[in-house]
Formats: C-alpha cells, structure tokens, sequence
C-alpha cells in the first residue's frame, strides 16, 4: 500500500511539473463544443437539446484516446519500465497507479467540466447529472483498455494511428451504453440498466487489465 | 554444500529474428565476485544482461535462481544504457523515490551517495538539466542507496571521467566486501583478481 502510495505521489509530482498539458483535454472538450454549436445554429432547438449530451460523450471518448499513449511512454523511453519490469514485485499495483493518475489528470477534468458545458447550452439538470454519472464510470473503463493497447503497441515508434484503431472497435460498447443512459434520462426512461452495465463493465476491466498489461509489456521489451 | 552461486545460466542460446546472437553461454554469478561481460559492440551483451535479469527469454536454455531466496529478483539493481531518472524531477527527488518508502534514514542515504560522487552541489537541479557523464553518475548511485543483492550493470564506464572511474570502481570493491555480486558488461578486459573475473562473448 505504501509502495503504491508512493508512486501515485511521483505521478503526480510528474503531472504538476509537466506543464500545462493537463489544460489540454478540456480546452479540446470546449472547442469541439463551440464548433458544434455554431455549425448546428440553424437546425430547430429541440433537435439540438437532444445531441447535445450526445455529442459530449463522443467528444470525451475521442479525448480519451488523445493521449493514452503517454500512459507508458516516457517510462519505456527513460528507463524505468526496464527496472521495474525487473524487479518483479508490485508489477500490477505500479500500473494500476499509473492508469490511475493519468485517468485523473487527462480524463478527470473533462468529466467534470462536461456537464457544466451541457448545463450551459440548456440541459436539464438530471440529464446532466446522469451525463455526469456515466462519464464517471465509463471514462476509467476507456483509460484501462486504453492502456493495455498502449501496452502493447510501446515499441513501435509511431503507435498513434494503430493505437486508435485498436481502441475504437473496444470503445463501442461503453459508448453505446453512455448514450443510451443520457439519452433514456432526457425522455424520462429507465437508465439503471444501462449504469449498471458500465459498472460491470469497469469492474471487469479493472480485474484483468493489471495482469494484460504487465504482460504486454514484458513482450514489448523482450 | 554451501554454494556461492546466485544465478546459473545453462547453455542458452539467443535468437532474433532468425539470426543468432549468442550461443551455449553457461555461466554463474557467484556472491563476491564481480563478472565481467565483455566483447565487440553487438555480441549480445545487453540483450545477456537482460536475460539474466528475466526481462526477455532465451530461445534456448535455462536461467536459475540457486540463491535461497525466493525474491532475488525483486534485489536486483539494474543500470541500463538509458538512465531510469526522470527529466522533470531534482536528483534528490529522482533518488527519494528510487527508496522503498519503508525504509528510514532517506536523507542521510542519499547525502551519503552524493558525497562519494561528489555531486552535492547538484542535489536539487533538474536531471534535464545536468551533462550525459553526471546523469550517468545518479543513475549509478542507485546501487549505493537501495539494499540489493546483485548489481547487474550495462557499460557502466562509459560517458565516465577518470576520477569517476576510480570511484566507481571503489563502490564496486566495497560493495563486494560487504557480500555483494556485480556483473557488468565492457568493451574490454579488466585485470583479474581474486573477486573478479572475465567472461568473453563473440
């Protein structure tokens, strides 16, 4: 427990010294929302209050992939991967807190950010509690796959482009049931099923990925 | 028998994509002794250091754990070519972190390191910021600080100036009065003596 306390707190001395790419993820969340919102002036305002929530959740989701990359990047490329692959112990914890931190410092403050964007363009409160809710979930499903596709695809030079389409197809799922939950909250209907999913959905992610990406990563090094 | 031997390797041969790199290497690392690995660049010697560590597989052969400790590779101290330090933090921070957090005395240990390479006045600079041969100096004091077994160590001479040798080899010599194993690999032969030893690829 110590150890992983430990590395979360140089994570996250590492997030606070980068810069400010933490900024980053919700500027894009705002431009998209802007642009989307000038380029659908003209259709009828009831159609639009329904995409709304809609389009946030695919802006989060495509924001997630943006920088999965990084999750590993910099410790196969300094080192440090090598030592503690090395060192056999807390192999699953070191990655869990890895995933961890860039969750809250790449995805956190867009889901934070997200429903206040979609108060502000006129959605009603519990839609965007619900947006809130099912981004809260389905946001750390998406960094878990993520990074078992970053895992792997770590010693290849240029990985972005295989890395997103390896992520898409994983990324349906979760989507769906994010948009169906805020959907089904805007016409009143009963969400629970599709929350209840996501849960499932992450706790499941989060039993296998440790153990896939140690892994991943140890067939990325050899 | 009481045996010396922490690691035996026998007869692994290593393969990369279809072309061989090494073949029928047995050897052992034995408590006290410094192994050194040495031959032209591109006779394998990274990718040996990595199989004895455990990071990659051979194609062939077995690598054994004969010490009786069951967690010897969680005390394995591994220098590689790249220096494990990152750029954003201080070298106090980068070797603050390097310590188990149970351990006690952190400060005192890390000034200890400091003060043997003579690098104090570097404590709390950015590693960006500090030369190639100094990065390579924090990297090494790694092995003073943790509480290790075995030193496995990949061309740790190199990007070194003369008198950082000399204390380099120092480290070395104490750390193996005081029951330690050391392999590094070289570009060439070191004199042999009653605790080292040499071991030639090609």
């Amino acid at each position: 427990m110590k150890d992983l306390l430990q590395i979360i707190n140089k994570e996250f001395l590492l997030v606070a010294r980068s810069g400010y790419g933490v900024f980053m993820p919700v500027a894009y969340l705002l431009i998209i929302m802007i642009l989307f919102n000038i380029s659908i002036s003209f259709v009828d305002k009831k159609i639009t209050q329904e995409l709304i929530p809609l389009m946030i959740w695919i802006s989060c989701l495509l924001i997630c992939i943006l920088n999965l990359e990084t999750i590993f990047k910099e410790d196969y490329e300094d080192g440090s991967l090598e030592m503690f692959l090395i060192n056999k112990k807390n192999i699953e914890s070191t990655i869990i807190a890895k995933i961890f931190t860039h969750w809250v410092s790449s995805n956190f403050p867009v889901v934070i950010i997200a429903p206040m964007v979609a108060l502000l363009l006129g959605l009603d409160s519990h839609t965007a509690m619900i947006l809130f809710i099912s981004l809260l979930i389905g946001t750390p499903s998406l960094t878990l796959i993520g990074s078992i596709a970053a895992a792997l695809t770590i010693s290849l030079r240029s990985n972005k482009i295989l890395l997103s389409l390896m992520v898409l197809p994983l990324y349906i799922p979760i989507l769906i049931y994010g948009t169906n939950a805020v959907n089904n909250s805007y016409f009143g209907i009963s969400y629970q099923g599709e929350i209840t999913m996501m849960i499932l959905l992450f706790i499941l992610f989060l039993l296998i990925t440790p153990f896939t990406c140690a892994k991943a990563l140890l067939v990325a090094l050899d | 028998m009481m045996t010396n031997i922490i690691i035996e390797t026998k007869d692994i041969t290593l393969y990369r994509n279809d072309s061989k790199i090494f073949e029928g290497i047995s050897l052992d690392i034995e408590k006290t002794k410094l192994l050194n690995i040495f031959g032209r660049n591109g006779s394998g010697k990274t990718s040996l250091l990595k199989i004895l560590t455990g990071v990659t597989e051979p194609t062939s052969g077995i690598v054994l754990n004969r010490s009786d400790d069951e967690t010897l590779y969680e005390k394995i101290i591994y220098v590689g070519h790249k220096s494990g330090l990152k750029n954003n933090l201080t070298v106090n921070e980068n070797l603050y972190y390097f310590i188990k957090p149970e351990e006690q005395n952190k400060t005192t240990k890390i000034d200890r390191a400091l003060e043997i390479y003579q690098m104090m006045h570097c404590k709390n600079i950015l590693v960006k910021n500090l030369s190639h041969g100094q990065q390579k100096k924090v990297s090494l004091m790694k092995t003073i600080i943790a509480d290790a077994k075995v030193w496995i160590l990949d061309e740790p001479y190199s990007a070194l100036d003369a008198e950082s040798i000399k204390i380099f080899d120092m480290t070395i010599e104490n750390y193996i009065k005081q029951e330690g194993s050391v392999v590094v690999t070289n570009h060439k032969k070191i004199t042999e003596n009653s605790w080292s030893k040499n071991y030639q690829l090609n």
